[in-house]
Parts: C-alpha cells; sequence; structure tokens
C-alpha cells in the first residue's frame, strides 16, 4: 500500500516537472514568435502573450509542488537546526499540517475561484476562459497535499531516484 | 493590533521552519480572518499575483544566466579575463573579480556566478599558491557583481514590488556604475592584499591565443548587447528581450561552444523550474501578503515610525541600511525584496529618495546578505566548492565586507552614480 502511494507520487512528480520543463521552453519559443510576427510577418499576433502567462502560472504552481517534495523551498532552519530533537520533532509536525492547510486552501479557494471566473473571457483570446487560466492552482493544491501525507505518514521523501536525478555531480542548494 | 498579527503569525511561521513562501500565504490568510476579509479575496491576490506579462522576464532571464553558466561560459569568462588582468601580481584574484564582473553581464545570479566562476578559479588559485579561503573570499564577494550589473532578475522583482511602477529599463542601466565601482573596489582591495602577501604575477597569454580567447566569449558576451540594446531602443520589452537571451544563450551554447550535451538538456530544465517555481510562487504569495499590509496601513505606520526618529535623509537612509543589512543576513534575496519594497520604499520616496536609487541600495544591501552568515547562501556553496570551512572564509572575507560596506555608503549617498546614467541614456 505504502509503496503504491510512493509510486503513484513518483508519476505525479515527475508529471509536474515534465509539464512544467515544458511551459518554460514553450514559453521562451512563443515569445520570441510573437516579435518575429510583429516585425518580420507585419501580422502582429495577439495570442502569444496570454498563452505565455498561462504557461507561466502552470509552471509556477506545478513547479512549486515539486519544489516542495524535492524540499528546495526557501526556509529559515537557523532556529530550527539549534533546537533539541524532542523539539524539533513536534514542531516539524506543526509545519506538515500547516502546509496541508495551504494545500487544501489552494485546492478548495482555487477551484471556487476557476469556477467563478470561468465565464469570463480574455480580450486577446476570446474562446479562453479567465478560469482555466487559473486551474493549476487547484491542480497545485491537490498534488501538494498528497505530497505532505507523504511527508507526513513516511517522512521527507527528498533522496527519492525520481529527485536527485537532476542533481549536478557537486551538490548545490535550490536558490537563485 | 492588525499589523501585530499579520507580521507576528510570518514571523513565528518564519522561524519554526515553514517555508517562506507559504508562511508568506498563510499570514495573509490568517490576517484576513482576523479582519473578516473573505478568504476567497486572498486566491485572488495569489493567482493574480503570478498573471503579469512583465512577470515573465524573471525565468526568461534566470534560463538564459543557467544555460550559460552550465554551458562553458564560466570557463571563457575566465580565459578572457586572464587575457587582460592576468598578468598582474595577485592576476587570478583579479581574474576573479573580472571574470564576475563579465559573468553579472549575462546572468543576475551570484548563485550560479559563485558555482560556476568559483569551480574554475578556486581550485587553480590553489594551485598557484593563493589560500583557498582567501580565493574563495573573492569568489564569493565578486559574484555579488552579478546582482547590480544588467540583466539582472531581481531588478525585475524590485520593479514588480515596487507596484510596477519603476521601470525595469532604468534599473538595468543604473545598475551598471554601482556593479562596476564595486568590482573596481574589490580588485584595488585584491591588489593591495597580493603586494602585502607576495602573491604570484601570472602569465602573459601570446596575442594569437588571446584573440581567439576574445572572440569566444563576445559570443556569450552578446546577450548584454542584445538585452540592453533591445530595450534602450525601444524594439523589445524587457520581457521579449529575455526571451531572446534564452535564444541567444541556447544558440551560443549549443551551436558555438558545443560543449554541453543535448541529452543533459532536460535535466538542465528540470533544474531550473525547481529554482525558478520557488521564486515565483514567492511572488504569488507575496501579492497576498502585501494585499493584507496595503489594507492594515502598515507601509504608513513604519514611515511615520521612522520619520518621528528623524526626518533627516541621511539619518533615515542609514537606519533602513542597518536594517536591510541585518535583514539580509537571515533570509534569502528574492523574499526579502518582496516584503521590504513595500514597507521601506514609501518611506523612501517621502523623504525624496529616488526608487531607483532605492533599488540600488538595496540590492548592495541584500546581496551582501548573500554572503553574510547565519543565512548566507552563496556564502555557503563557495565554501562548499572549496571545501574550506564556513569560519575560515569568513574570516578571510572581513576585508572584503569592509569594501562592500564602502560601496554601499557611497551608493547610498551619492544618487548620481545610480542615476546619472538612466538619465544619460534617457530610460
Amino acid at each position: 500500500m505504502a509503496e503504491t502511494f510512493h509510486r503513484v507520487n513518483d508519476r505525479l512528480y515527475q508529471f509536474c516537472i515534465w509539464v512544467s520543463a515544458i511551459s518554460i521552453v514553450v514559453m521562451a519559443g512563443i515569445i520570441p514568435w510573437g516579435i518575429f510576427a510583429r516585425y518580420v510577418l507585419g501580422t502582429g499576433s495577439r495570442w502569444p502573450e496570454p498563452v505565455a502567462i498561462l504557461l507561466m502560472v502552470l509552471f509556477t504552481f506545478l513547479g512549486s509542488a515539486v519544489s516542495y517534495r524535492a524540499g528546495a523551498h526557501i526556509a529559515v532552519a537557523m532556529v530550527t537546526d539549534r533546537l533539541p530533537e524532542s523539539v524539533a520533532r513536534p514542531l516539524r509536525g506543526v509545519i506538515h499540517l500547516l502546509m496541508l492547510a495551504v494545500a487544501l486552501f489552494m485546492l478548495y479557494y482555487g477551484t471556487t475561484l476557476c469556477i467563478g471566473t470561468w465565464n469570463q473571457s480574455i480580450g486577446e483570446l476570446p474562446w479562453m476562459p479567465v478560469g482555466l487560466t487559473y486551474t493549476p492552482v487547484p491542480i497545485a493544491g491537490f498534488i501538494t497535499t498528497l505530497f505532505v501525507i507523504e511527508v507526513i505518514f513516511f517522512g521527507s521523501q527528498k533522496q527519492r531516484d525520481v529527485i536527485t536525478l537532476d542533481h549536478l555531480a557537486e551538490e548545490e542548494p535550490e536558490a537563485v | 493590533m492588525d499589523a501585530f498579527v499579520l507580521l507576528g503569525s510570518f514571523g513565528l511561521l518564519i522561524i519554526i521552519g515553514m517555508p517562506v513562501a507559504y508562511a508568506m500565504g498563510l499570514a495573509a490568510l490568517i490576517g484576513a480572518l482576523w479582519m473578516n476579509i473573505p478568504i476567497g479575496a486572498i486566491m485572488i491576490q495569489i493567482a493574480a499575483g503570478v498573471n503579469k506579462f512583465s512577470l515573465l522576464a524573471i525565468p526568461f532571464f534566470v534560463l538564459a544566466g543557467a544555460i550559460m553558466a552550465e554551458g562553458g561560459m564560466a570557463r571563457r569568462l575566465v580565459a578572457f579575463a586572464s587575457v587582460l588582468v592576468g598578468f598582474i601580481r595577485g592576476g587570478l584574484s583579479l581574474v576573479n573579480i573580472l571574470a564576475s564582473t563579465f559573468f553579472g553581464a549575462i546572468s543576475g545570479s551570484s548563485m550560479a556566478d559563485t558555482a560556476s566562476i568559483g569551480s574554475v578559479l578556486i581550485p587553480e588559485m590553489a594551485r598557484k599558491g593563493y589560500p583557498r579561503a582567501f580565493a574563495t573570499a573573492v569568489t564569493v564577494s565578486g559574484s555579488v557583481q552579478a546582482i547590480l550589473i544588467p540583466p539582472s532578475h531581481n531588478a525585475v522583482i524590485y520593479s514588480l514590488a515596487a507596484g510596477g511602477s519603476v521601470s525595469i529599463a532604468a534599473l538595468f542601466v543604473a545598475g551598471v556604475l554601482p556593479g562596476l565601482l564595486l568590482g573596481l573596489t574589490l580588485a584595488i582591495l585584491c591588489l593591495f592584499i597580493a603586494k602585502k602577501k607576495n602573491f604570484p604575477h601570472g602569465e602573459r597569454i601570446p596575442l594569437k591565443n588571446a584573440l581567439k580567447i576574445c572572440v569566444d566569449a563576445l559570443w556569450g558576451l552578446m546577450t548584454m548587447v542584445i538585452i540592453l540594446g533591445g530595450i534602450l531602443s525601444g524594439v523589445f520589452t524587457a520581457t521579449e528581450s529575455a526571451s531572446i537571451a534564452v535564444l541567444w544563450a541556447f544558440f551560443v551554447t549549443m551551436f558555438i561552444y558545443r560543449d554541453y550535451k543535448w541529452r543533459d538538456l532536460p535535466k538542465l530544465a528540470h533544474r531550473t523550474v525547481k529554482t525558478l517555481s520557488i521564486v515565483m510562487i514567492l511572488i504569488g504569495f507575496a501579492a497576498a501578503f502585501g494585499f493584507m499590509m496595503a489594507l492594515m496601513q502598515i507601509p504608513q505606520a513604519i514611515t511615520g515610525a521612522f520619520t518621528a526618529v528623524s526626518d533627516e535623509r541621511w539619518a533615515v537612509l542609514l537606519m533602513m541600511n542597518a536594517l536591510l543589512l541585518v535583514l539580509g543576513t537571515l533570509m534569502d534575496m528574492a523574499p526579502l525584496i518582496l516584503i521590504m519594497t513595500p514597507i521601506l520604499l514609501p518611506v523612501a520616496t517621502n523623504l525624496g529618495v529616488d526608487p531607483v536609487h532605492f533599488g540600488m541600495i538595496m540590492m548592495i544591501n541584500l546581496g551582501m546578505g548573500l554572503i553574510t552568515p547565519p543565512v548566507g547562501a552563496v556564502l555557503f556553496v563557495g565554501s562548499a566548492i572549496a571545501k574550506v570551512p564556513i569560519e575560515e572564509v569568513i574570516k578571510a572575507l572581513l576585508p572584503f565586507f569592509g569594501a562592500m560596506l564602502f560601496v554601499l555608503a557611497i551608493v547610498t549617498y551619492v544618487p548620481a552614480i545610480s542615476l546619472w546614467l538612466p538619465r544619460v541614456v534617457g530610460v
């Protein structure tokens, strides 16, 4: 049972990281296309901008779920690192529960936001519902919820093969 | 009391180790519950926070920098810098600083700078007899130039945190002189230390080789020409020029340099997803946090508090510098820009400080924070690459901190260093 849950989460992790990576690559391709259309073709495409923004929202939220499972988010460990394990352990439990609350908030209120804005449309792309651009929020909320539950029951998963696969030979912390 | 609930819960969540982005979101939720504001409003702020065209510049600049950093650019910039200054006494330390100046022109990330320049130059400096701790100190302090010299994605984050009213083009151009001043000051310090400690001269590179090295490096350095040229001529927006920079970086790395393997590209994309999403989600949650701060009129209260202590511009700037330096030692750069800009910028503009100038002050302060303990991501990477204990690097860094404080003071109290160039080019 536990192994199945980990495997499902591994697949979700891979799904999120691939979708996010492809989104970034496509984004980096369609904005120059917009420039090409404007200066060379002289037509001026209206679609690259809203589509690129949709892809950005997609990789931001799916990527943040990935970064949660990989333990890559910026956090201040200065205080907790110095605490005795007897205090640090329950504190970690509190953080997991708070993370669960935020993930469920994204799932529930993200869904509400998508439904509420589904009938509105974007000026440049009349066929695209505004709600569609927000769908990555509840999806990431759902996936993050699963990842948090995994951490609560089975501890940190950041050493799993699917996660360490893309590390450089000499490990560097992820931050900019 | 409202402010206490918002800022207090945020502070508490951070201290117990919750990821900063989610802590901001949760604190905004707690604030909304406290003030009886519908929770849905917070969700709208978060979603709208990452739903902006100008934000697209951030992933593009970071991606272009990542491609260049991993694609053999660092080695070529080091070679280029060696041609220019390698033969002087203490040459390798100057090469290190100058290579970071060049690296800053293709990437805005100090972390990428330290990781790539450091892994080439720290072992090389150690081989030539420089102490490893000194080599690390030169690398990490030099890497702060990347934050100032355009393109800087942190400048884009600042522009966003300032409510989009500060032009990215002006911030980019404004960063040139403070960045060069920092590089020059560090170089002078290195020369001084080299003379005192009798560090070795490097070798002169024969003209034929030198020319080849220069041409090789110029392919990469064209990135900045494309970005700045595009923005300043009005041909591209900042976002568009960033996307062109990605294509250019890809072209140069894969077709000109050709030492990056195609099969490694997915891994590079995966790493970039992690690096980027942690910044982008911060921006989303910071939008909700900023919304609650504005509702609670916290920036106005803080402006009042600062001006109650003193209404002298120099004194308030001094206090803000001290505050930013302290906060910078405790937290990473992007969250601090997002949290502190809406709070401190009104104080600064109230006293007649130009928002572009204030941006530069903030960049230097928080850039120093990246190389100071207890939380100094770039310092940690530098010490890990050099395999030198952090304490030793810190000891070697002391004179460099002095030099950086000097640059900070000059940039703070001589606004022209930040504002002259943007005025000349008319941005």
